[in-house]
C-alpha cells in the first residue's frame, strides 16, 4: 500500500516536470469556464475567462502545485501571445474601410482616452497615499502586457503588481464597457469595440470579438494605438 | 497544413517585429509592431490569403486561452498589494469606470457631430 503512494508521489514528480500538465490544465479549464458559462445563462459580470480563471487557480490550489512551475509549463502556451498579437492585424486589415470611415473620432478621441485612463488611476491612487512604486505599477494598467512590462520597468514599477492590475483592469473594463454601453446608451459595435481595446487591452479585445468581427478590429485598433501611444507619453508625464 | 502555412507568416512578422524593437530600440512590444507591419503589407498587397486569414482567426478565437495563465497569476501574487489594497482597488474599479465612460461619451459626441457635419 505505502508503495502504491510512493508511486503516486513519483507520477505526480513525473507530470509536474513536464509542461504536458500545466497545458492539460488550462485546457481544461478554458472548455469547463466556458461550458459552465453558456450552462448559467451567459451572465455578463461574470465573464469566461474569469471562471476559467478562478477554475484553475481553485485546481493549482488544491493539487498543491507550485505556481512558479505552473507559469513555467504555460509558458507553451503563453509564448503564443506574440503571433496572437499579430495575428490581430488581419481583421484590423479586413475592416479598414470602417475604420478609414471612423477616422475622426479615433484621432480625437485616442490622446485624451488613453491618457486619462492613466491620469485617473494615478491620481486616486495618489489622492489614498500610494507610494511612488505602486504609482508606477499602476500607470500602464490600460496598456496590453508586453508594452506595459518595459513602461513599468522604465518606470521603476513592479511587474507582478503591474500584472495584477492589469489582468483586473481587463475584466472590470469589459463589466464596465456593457454597462455603461446601456446607460449612456451607445450601440454602435465600433465605438464599444474600440472602448473595450482601449481600456481593457488583450481581455477587452477577446471580448470584442465575441460582439462581432468588427467591434474585434476596433479593439485590436484601440488596443494597438493606446500600447503605442502610451508607451510614448507616459514616462514624459509621469516625472511632472 | 494551410493553417500552419498562415501561422508560420505570424511567426515571421512576429520575429521581425522583435528584431524592429530591439534594433531601433522602440518601446513598444515585438507583436504590436508586428501587427502594424502586416497591416500595412496587407494594405500594400490589397488582399489576404486563406492561410493567413484562417490561422488569425484561429489564434484570435484562442485569444482568451492565451491570456488565462496570466490571469491566474492575480490570485498567487494578491499579497504583493496588501497594504496599499485600498489605494490599489480604488484606482483600479473607479479609475477604469471613469476611462471607460469617457471613451464612450467623447467617442459618441465625436461620431454624432462627424455625421450631422457630413448631411
Amino acid at each position: 500500500m505505502s508503495e502504491l503512494f510512493s508511486r503516486l508521489g513519483a507520477l505526480a514528480d513525473t507530470l509536474a516536470a513536464t509542461p504536458i500538465l500545466a497545458i492539460g490544465l488550462t485546457l481544461g479549464a478554458f472548455f469547463a469556464g466556458n461550458w459552465l458559462f453558456t450552462r448559467i445563462g451567459r451572465p455578463l459580470w461574470l465573464p469566461p475567462v474569469l471562471l476559467s480563471a478562478c477554475l484553475l487557480s481553485g485546481v493549482i490550489a488544491v493539487l498543491a502545485l507550485d505556481y512558479q512551475a505552473y507559469q513555467q509549463g504555460a509558458r507553451w502556451l503563453t509564448v503564443l501571445l506574440g503571433p496572437a498579437t499579430v495575428a490581430l492585424g488581419i481583421p484590423l486589415y479586413q475592416q479598414m474601410h470602417h475604420i478609414r470611415a471612423m477616422w475622426r473620432p479615433i484621432v480625437v478621441t485616442l490622446p485624451i482616452a488613453a491618457t486619462l485612463a492613466a491620469v485617473y488611476a494615478l491620481v486616486i491612487a495618489w489622492a489614498l497615499g500610494a507610494t511612488p512604486e505602486v504609482l508606477a505599477s499602476l500607470a500602464p494598467k490600460s496598456v496590453t502586457a508586453p508594452i506595459a512590462i518595459g513602461i513599468t520597468e522604465q518606470l521603476g514599477g513592479s511587474v507582478p503588481l503591474m500584472m495584477g492590475g492589469l489582468l483586473i483592469t481587463g475584466v472590470v473594463a469589459t463589466l464596465f464597457v456593457d454597462l455603461l454601453a446601456r446607460l449612456v446608451p451607445v450601440k454602435d459595435e465600433r465605438i464599444l469595440g474600440f472602448a473595450l481595446g482601449l481600456n481593457g487591452h488583450a481581455i477587452g479585445t477577446a471580448r470584442a470579438f465575441e460582439i462581432s468581427h468588427t467591434a474585434g478590429a476596433f479593439a485590436s485598433l484601440g488596443m494597438g494605438l493606446t500600447g503605442v501611444f502610451t508607451a510614448m507619453i507616459l514616462p514624459l508625464v509621469f516625472h511632472l | 497544413m494551410t493553417m500552419l502555412r498562415g501561422f508560420l507568416v505570424l511567426v515571421l512578422f512576429f520575429i521581425l517585429g522583435e528584431s524592429l524593437r530591439v534594433l531601433l530600440a522602440l518601446p513598444v512590444s515585438g507583436g504590436v509592431l508586428g501587427m502594424v507591419v502586416i497591416t500595412f503589407t496587407l494594405m500594400v498587397r490589397g488582399s489576404v490569403s486563406d492561410d493567413l486569414a484562417s490561422a488569425s482567426q484561429g489564434l484570435i478565437s484562442v485569444l482568451v486561452l492565451l491570456i488565462m495563465p496570466g490571469v491566474v497569476g492575480v490570485f498567487f501574487t494578491a499579497d504583493q498589494f496588501s497594504g496599499q489594497w485600498l489605494a490599489v482597488a480604488a484606482a483600479l474599479l473607479v479609475g477604469t469606470f471613469l476611462s471607460v465612460l469617457t471613451t464612450l461619451v467623447l467617442m459618441k459626441l465625436v461620431t454624432v457631430r462627424g455625421e450631422q457635419h457630413r448631411e
